[in-house]
This record gives structure tokens, sequence and C-alpha cells, in this order.
């Protein structure tokens, strides 16, 4: 009897000592593996409290970050993920909601998340043909309150592989894609990540083909529809992705000297002339700048670690001689970093 | 006592074997293929196949990487490799140097005849296309890895996708919708956004193989695939050998190597090594090749007295 109790104690030992081999191994897994998608806003309290509301996207939803806690605009799924919010008249929003093949510019109450209206129509009717649809990016509301600034890559023929994006303008209240502003070289992706000047031009970050035949980036300013661009930073900077502080005199821009990394570079804009550049942040994942409502600190979308999912960063003092050290806001979450943060009072 | 002894290592064997069961499986599928070189001084397919030795630990070695659209209009291992990048690590150094092979390269096929250099696989399997890469470039290739479009979504999305430096807006209207659509012959449109971002392994696919709208044409898209490489290298280092499993069972069967587990796993260390100042970048545009028009198709001519110094200069002639 003893010997059976000792061989089934035993085969317990054994069975459990295989097991515990096994989940020991299981543990030795690293987080890429372990922790491969993040939390949602809604679930996480933030390192600390921001003033006034900043509208942010991860995985298609709009997510407003007030008083320390972030809330689910809730809106509809159906039309796609929601991106790239930006401020349009008081208290409303205006955001793109980006389908599978296409994407439209909305306007969207900003306390509720209700739908206001639909600004444009990028869906063909022709679902055949796919290649007739079109994409709206990068909506902002114009310093006359009634114009929005926005990319598109429209009309469509579909007749060429040719596909750019380009500068257009056209009525809040009316047919957005009624002024194209910019011409973009062809084949590069275009005209991007455009911002309307209190003065009423454009600046935007446009692609053209270098002389080491390397696609690079240059921030560039137009003053009206058809005119020539005037660059701002140097084509082996490779810069794009500009905020302009509300006042106007300082443009954050992120630069990645084509290479696979990136710096935030702020760069003090008198009467439009740009100074001398200088680096906010340097050997980062940085991405979409965004300015505080007092023009004082700046917002972006960084990783903080190898997951590689884009937290929210702070960087107080942006434009003084010694800025702050930047601050991460957020943990395990996974901010859209092409899709902008919007910072509200 | 030694009954006793001998129970718990084989109980302790049989966990591990459990938890490692996806890789073995993997290693005996997927891993250590055998490469069989053909003599350089004879690129005719009747040259005798040869096994080279191995090499030694620590030293450095070329690894020719193969990628193919493997989507439901190829049947089987009938596939072209739309990108070919030969890549030398030097882990004492701690440097490596990745060339881009255009596919559309017109070059002496070890198969026989003359065509595009992605032809080589179709025609012979990886030991076809390791042949031709040898004997045109002059190098002798140690391991080669090939991946088919489902493996490297899988690859990317089970280390939790990849953080990218998008350089310019990737915008497609002709995509290929081959994976998952009605006919393998379907379009979709494709907008890759620029600047840094995460990548899941779809849109990493679309980034990395998206070709319609780029000024450079497939030079434009090797860029993107060597940025791709740079941001797993990335990755790399932050796995272990306790996360080989679940890469092997996320690429099973749309992943081949020569190379064992236990070779894979002791690259992973050497990959997370190198930090991007160390990567030296190879694309061979103008004036190392030049677009023509032969046997109704565009190809490109490669200009070999200026392409051999240059791939020499970082690859140990053969």
């Amino acid at each position: 009897m003893r010997r059976l109790r000792f061989t089934a104690i035993l085969l317990v030992l054994w069975v459990a000592f295989g097991f515990g081999v096994n989940r020991f191994l299981e543990s030795r897994k690293s987080a890429l593996i372990t922790h491969p998608n993040a939390s949602v806003p809604t679930a996480v309290t933030p390192a600390f409290t921001l003033p006034g509301t900043v509208y942010l996207s991860q995985a298609g939803h709009l997510y407003r970050f007030s008083a320390g806690r972030f809330t689910d605009m809730g809106l509809t799924p159906n039309a796609g993920s929601w991106v790239q919010p930006a401020l349009a008249t008081p208290g409303r929003l205006l955001v793109v909601a980006r389908a599978a093949e296409f994407s439209d510019v909305y306007l969207v109450d900003a306390r509720s998340g209700a739908i206001i209206q639909k600004l444009t129509s990028n869906a063909t009717p022709k679902p055949a043909h796919v290649e007739l649809n079109a994409w709206s990016f990068w909506p902002h509301l114009a310093a006359d309150g009634s114009t929005v600034i926005f990319g598109y890559d429209g009309p469509k023929t579909g007749l060429t592989y040719e596909v750019h994006l380009a500068v257009w303008s056209g009525p809040l209240t009316g047919k957005l894609e009624s002024k194209q502003w910019t011409d973009p070289t062809q084949y590069t992706g275009g005209d991007v990540n455009p911002v309307p000047l209190a003065g009423g031009g454009v600046i935007y970050a446009r692609y053209a083909l270098n002389a080491q035949s390397q696609i690079v980036s240059r921030v560039a300013t137009v003053a009206k529809p058809g005119a020539p661009p005037v660059y701002l930073t140097a084509e082996a900077a490779d810069c794009g992705e500009p905020a302009v502080s509300p006042d106007g005199t300082q443009l954050a821009v992120i630069c990645t000297s084509d290479t696979q990394t990136a710096r935030m570079e702020l760069i003090p804009l008198v009467n439009g002339v740009p100074g001398v550049p200088r680096v906010l942040v340097d050997n980062c994942l940085c991405a979409s700048p965004a300015w505080s409502p007092d023009g004082v600190s700046l917002l972006y979308l960084a990783p903080a670690d190898a997951t590689g999912h884009f937290q929210l960063w702070w960087l107080n003092k942006a434009t003084a001689l010694t800025p702050a050290l930047p601050k991460q806001v957020t943990t395990n979450l996974d901010f859209d970093a092409t899709s902008a943060p919007v910072w509200a009072p | 006592m030694i009954g006793i002894a001998l129970g718990f290592v084989l109980s302790g064997a049989l966990g591990a074997a459990l938890y490692f069961s996806p890789a073995i499986a993997a290693a005996f599928q997927d891993f250590g293929h055998t490469i069989r070189h053909q003599a350089l001084a004879s690129p005719s397919a009747s040259a005798a196949p040869t096994l080279l030795p191995a090499v030694a630990p620590g030293n450095a070695f070329t690894v020719l990487l193969l990628g193919s659209d493997n989507d439901a209009k190829f049947s089987g291992n009938e596939v072209l490799t739309q990108s070919m990048i030969l890549a030398r690590v030097n882990p004492a150094t701690k440097q490596v140097t990745m060339l881009s092979i255009p596919r559309d390269l017109y070059v002496p096929l070890s198969s026989g005849g003359t065509n595009k250099i992605d032809q080589a696989y179709l025609h012979g399997g990886v030991d076809t296309a390791i042949a031709t890469v040898e004997h045109d470039f002059g190098v002798h290739v140690d391991h080669y890895a090939w991946i088919g479009l489902l493996g490297l979504i899988h690859l990317i999305d089970a280390v939790g996708g990849v953080d990218v430096v998008a350089g310019n807006p990737v915008l497609d209207d002709f995509y290929p919708k081959d994976l998952g659509g009605n006919s393998p012959f379907d379009i979709e449109r494709v907008a890759v956004l620029p600047g840094p971002q995460h990548m899941s392994g779809m849109e990493a696919l679309q980034y990395v193989r998206s070709r319609h709208d780029d000024l450079r044409s497939d030079f434009g898209r090797s860029v993107r695939q060597q940025q791709v490489l740079l941001a797993l290298r990335a990755k790399a280092k932050l796995l272990g050998v306790a996360d080989i499993p679940d890469i092997a069972a996320a690429m099973t069967s749309q992943f081949t190597t020569d190379m064992s587990v236990t070779q894979v796993g002791e690259l992973l260390p050497i990959a997370g090594n190198v930090s991007l100042s160390n990567v030296k970048q190879v694309v061979l545009l103008a004036p190392y090749t030049s677009g023509q028009f032969i046997g109704a198709q565009d190809v490109l001519e490669p200009n070999w007295n200026l392409i051999l110094p240059l791939v020499h200069k970082y690859f140990p002639p053969a």
C-alpha cells in the first residue's frame, strides 16, 4: 500500500515537474509575443492630466481626452475608421472616416460625437471600378472660418497608374473639392499634411525626387491656388508633418533625413521666413506634433517601448531655449501615428 | 534513485518538447533545407551540385532573402521571386550590408537562357535562384530564407507589428487583392500615409509590395522592403528562444530556409545588436542598370562593369 502511494505521489510530481517546465518556458516569452495588443484608452488612467481637451484616434475610434480620462466619442464604425480630427466652428470637429478604399470628410459635434454633415462623397458609384474611389485626408478649417483645406487624390479617371494627393480647398457649406492649390510631383505620392495659415496661405509637405533618386519631403508654403511653392526646409532634412503654432511664429516639423529614425524640429517663422531649425526631440520615432492652444507646449506621438505602439507625449515650454524634457502621458495604448492629436481649450 | 531522477528528466523533456512542438514541426518542414550549390565555373544546369561546409559560428556570412507573390494565381512552388535581397552579416563587427537585386534584372539563369532574375526560382526553385545569383554576381551564398505573402504577414503580426518611417505616401489604385478576395486577379486601393507609424502585417505587406505609383519603379519597392527588414531587426533584439514556437507556428508552410531552428535562434541577438548606422543599404539604380525592352518585356540591363566592383566591395568574391 505504501509502495502504491509512493508511486502515485511520484507520478504526480513528475507530471507537475513536466508541466512546470512547460509553463516556465511559456513565462520566458518576450513582451512582443505575450502583449501584442494595446489597451483601450477608456480602460486606462493616463500619467497626468492636460488642460483643455485633446482628440486622438486609436484603432478607428475617436477619443476625447479631458479631465484626465478618455471617452470614446461613439462615432459609428459603419463609415470606416475615424481619424485626423481638426477643430472646426465652435463645438464642431472635421474628421476623416477612412473606409477600405476611400475616405470622406465629416463635420461632427465635438461633444456628442453626432455626425452633423458628410462633406465629401468619395465612393465611386461604379463598384467594379475601385480605382475611381478617392481619398480625402487632413481637413482643416481656414482662418476665414468657412473654407476647408484638405488633401485629395481626385478627380479620378482610372486610366493611369499614377495617383497622388494634392492640396485642395472648398467651402464648408458647399462642394469641398472646388480649388486645387498645388501641382504635385507625379509618382511620389504627392502633397500632404496641408495646414492653413492665418494670412490665407497653406503650409504643407511636398514630395519630390532628389539627385540621389530618393523621394524626400520638404515643408513648403503656397500663397494661393496655383502659386509656386516656397520651401521652408532643406531637401536633405526630409521634413514633413508641419504644425504651426497658434500665433503663427513657430513651426514644428518631423524630419528623417531619409532614414528610419526621426527627430522633431522647431523652426521660428518671421513673416513666413524660416529661421534656424532647432532639434526638440532627437533620435525618436516621433510623429504628428500638435500645439497647445496657448502655443507653449507640444503634443506628439511616439513609441515608449519596443512593442512599438505609439503613445501620447507632452513637451512643455517647447519654444524656450531649454525646453522641458518630454513626458509620456499614456502607457500601453496604440494611437494612430498618422492621425495628429488636436488640442482644444 | 536514478529511476526517480530519470523520471524528472523525462517529464521535463516532455514538457519542453510539448512547448517547442511547433518549432520541432517547423524544423522538419520549413527549416534545415539543403542548398545544393552548382560549380561556379559551370553555369549550365547539368553541373554537379555540391554541398559546402557550414559557416563557422561567429564568422561573417551571406544570406539570400527571397520573397514571392505566392497567391492563388500560382500553383505550388511555381512562383517568381518578387524580392531578392543579398545580405552580408558580420557578427564580429555588427555590420550588415543589404543589396536589393531588381526582379527585372536581365541575366543568364543557371537553369539556362537569359531572362529576368525573378524567373530563376520559377525554373528550379531555390537552388536555381541561389546558383543564378552566385554565378552572375560572383559571390558565395551561405544561407537562404524564402518567405511567402502570408508568411510575411504572420511573421510581422507574431512580433506585434513593426515600426516603420514611411518615406513617402504609397498610393496604389491597382493593388492586387489576391489574399482573401474572390479572385486572385481582383484589385483594391491602398494608401499608406507618410511618416513614422506602427504597421500590422497586412499594412507592412502593402507598403513593401505596392509598385504602381512610385517614380523609382521597382527600386522604390526595394527601398521599402529594406526598411521593413530593418524594422524587423529592431524587434529581433527582444526575441528569445522561448518565442521561436510562436514565430515558427505563424509561418508554417510560408517559409523555408537551410538554417536550423537553433541557427535562427542564434541569429536573433546578432540582428538585434546591429545598429542602424551599421547597416549599408545598396540599390542598383542607374548607372548600374538601365531600362530596356527585350523579348517583348521591360527589363533592366545590368552594367556588370559597375555592378561587380560594387558588389565585391561588400560581398567577398567566390
